[in-house]
């Protein structure tokens, strides 16, 4: 584990000297909340309401941490950088490295995940305070759970990333299948909260990634309640050995096909 | 003077032609890549579906109304992506000295530098522009307005690359200037005018022109207004000769650089 732990910590030290490049990427961040913030006041007319019991604070403050959790993960980085590894061969550099390539992808590539989700809960928390001012009845206690809760998300989403970018190893391109797992958590994680889609669709999504990487921390910042962090970290759990398991068999099944040839 | 057109035209014709023949040498992979834009912009229907069962109207559009904004802004982006890629890394071209290419040919400097590149998923954007069409109704006066709107918000964003690209000529990094000013005009493009008030209106009708290249077009469509017609034309005009000229004046402080590189 102390290999992993330090090629977090080589990682999230060189991230550390790109700080500005990171930054950058706020007006971006900014200009999509503040579209948002226009869309749900639109919407709220009468701010006093609640809309499948989400209050309109609740819903911006939804959205915004649903967009730091995806703006830290940086997927499409990720998932090019990892079918890069394998069509150019790179992968087979790892074999003989005393460590395991999906834990190094991991580890490294949280090293930024987590320097970029502490820099985007910044700006989103002072984004956040300046629309709308501070979540009603939010208790500090809660924060500790949305913290834990923020970084499982990101470790399983990066993991499922890791997968997307492993299935280079027999189509050309991943590209397309992160596309479609990019969407499903754009279109069904960071705008609504699952009580938005009505009948087998939100069965379906309690069950689907949507609920343990964007809605379950989000859930918890904006109607926090024990219930639903016992329902969310378990289900968070469940989810991580999944993916770790289904990582592990997709790698170890990709690897046979490795063709040193030298050079 | 004509003929030095003409010839312009066929060069640029010519660079595209043969920007698509590459793109397409990979035919799988092009159409995969028109297939899953298409997709992945026909997935937002999923968003508004969910805004409009709560709300009838949004900002002043019904839900064929927003589609067909939408659908605009997937057209001016993909016919400014599509054949004008190159135009969206200017800054990229110049700092790294690759203008100097196109400075010994003997035509237009910035629509050679401009047409290098074609990109194959901005077809699908195209596509699916115009599908909205026809789920917004079809007509032949709607079509052909949707049309003359995709060419001239499609002109715009490429003008508006080209002035934030040439950024480059008098400023060093640019390139950030450059890339957030475009996104910002994609981000603002696919939701109603009318959610956006007081400054952040007039921006977007000015600063970040997106009120021009598909707000006004998407009204002229819907109520077949000609002076807003004529207006979107005139404007378009304006800011492609903006470009042109900030281009110009740029080019005379450009100054090349040391980097070895091949064009392939």
């Amino acid at each position: 584990m102390r290999k992993y732990l330090y090629i977090f910590k080589s990682n999230l030290m060189t991230n550390l000297q790109y700080i500005g490049n990171i930054t950058i990427g706020f007006i971006t961040y900014f200009v999509v909340i503040f579209i948002f913030a226009n869309l749900w006041k639109y919407i709220y007319s009468d701010q006093s309401k609640l809309i499948n019991g989400y209050s309109m604070e609740q819903m911006i403050w939804y959205v915004i941490l649903t967009e730091i959790l995806w703006y830290a993960t940086s997927g499409r980085k990720l998932c090019n950088k990892i079918s890069d590894d394998v069509k150019s061969g790179n992968i087979a550099y790892n074999l003989n490295k005393p460590y395991n390539y999906i834990g190094y992808a991991l580890f490294s590539h949280m090293g930024e995940a987590i320097l970029r989700g502490f820099l985007y809960t910044i700006a989103g928390v002072v984004i956040g305070l300046f629309l709308l001012g501070p979540i009603e009845n939010f208790d500090l206690i809660a924060l500790p759970f949305i913290i834990l809760s923020s970084i499982l998300a990101t470790v399983i989403n990066v993991i499922l990333v890791i997968c997307i970018g492993l299935t280079s190893f027999w189509v050309e391109d991943s590209g397309p299948f992160y596309w479609i797992y990019s969407k499903l958590i754009l279109v069904f994680g960071t705008m609504f909260p699952i009580e938005y889609f009505k009948g087998i669709i939100e069965v379906i999504l309690k069950y689907s990634p949507v609920y343990v990487t964007t809605y379950g921390p989000a859930k918890l910042l904006v109607d926090f309640s024990y219930q639903s962090v016992i329902n969310i970290f378990l289900a968070q759990l469940i989810y991580l050995f999944i993916a770790v398991l289904i990582s592990l068999l997709i790698y170890r099944k990709g690897v046979r096909q490795i063709n040193v040839n030298g050079g | 003077m004509l003929m030095v057109v003409k010839n312009q035209i066929r060069c640029t014709l010519l660079a595209l032609k043969y920007g698509i023949m590459k793109e397409m040498l990979n035919r799988t992979s092009f159409i995969s890549n028109v297939l899953f834009m298409i997709l992945n912009n026909a997935s937002m229907l999923i968003q508004w579906l969910v805004l409009y069962s709560l709300k009838d109207n949004i900002g002043g559009y019904s839900f064929k109304e927003v589609m067909l904004l939408w659908g605009l802004a997937a057209s001016t982006y993909g016919v400014s992506r599509a054949f004008f890629a190159s135009a969206f890394k200017l800054s990229d071209t110049i700092n790294k000295g690759k203008l100097d290419a196109f400075l010994v040919q003997p035509k237009s400097v910035l629509l050679n530098a401009i047409t290098t590149h074609v990109s194959s998923s901005a077809f699908g954007d195209i596509i699916f522009g115009f599908a909205m069409v026809f789920f917004y109704g079809f007509s032949l006066r709607v079509f052909l307005l949707f049309f003359l709107f995709t060419v001239t918000g499609g002109l715009i964003l490429v003008s508006i690359a080209i002035i934030l690209g040439s950024l480059a000529f008098f400023l060093e990094n640019s390139e950030i200037i450059s890339d957030n000013g475009n996104n910002l005009m994609v981000h603002f493009a696919t939701y109603p005018d009318g959610i956006f008030k007081g400054v952040t209106k007039i921006l977007l009708f000015t600063l970040v022109p997106v009120g021009l290249a598909n707000y006004l077009p998407i009204q002229a469509i819907i109520e077949f207004n000609i002076t807003k017609i004529v207006f979107v034309l005139l404007v378009t005009s304006f800011i492609v000769f903006l470009a042109n000229l900030v281009f110009k004046i740029g080019l005379k402080k450009y100054a090349s650089t040391n980097l070895m590189s091949a064009r392939v």
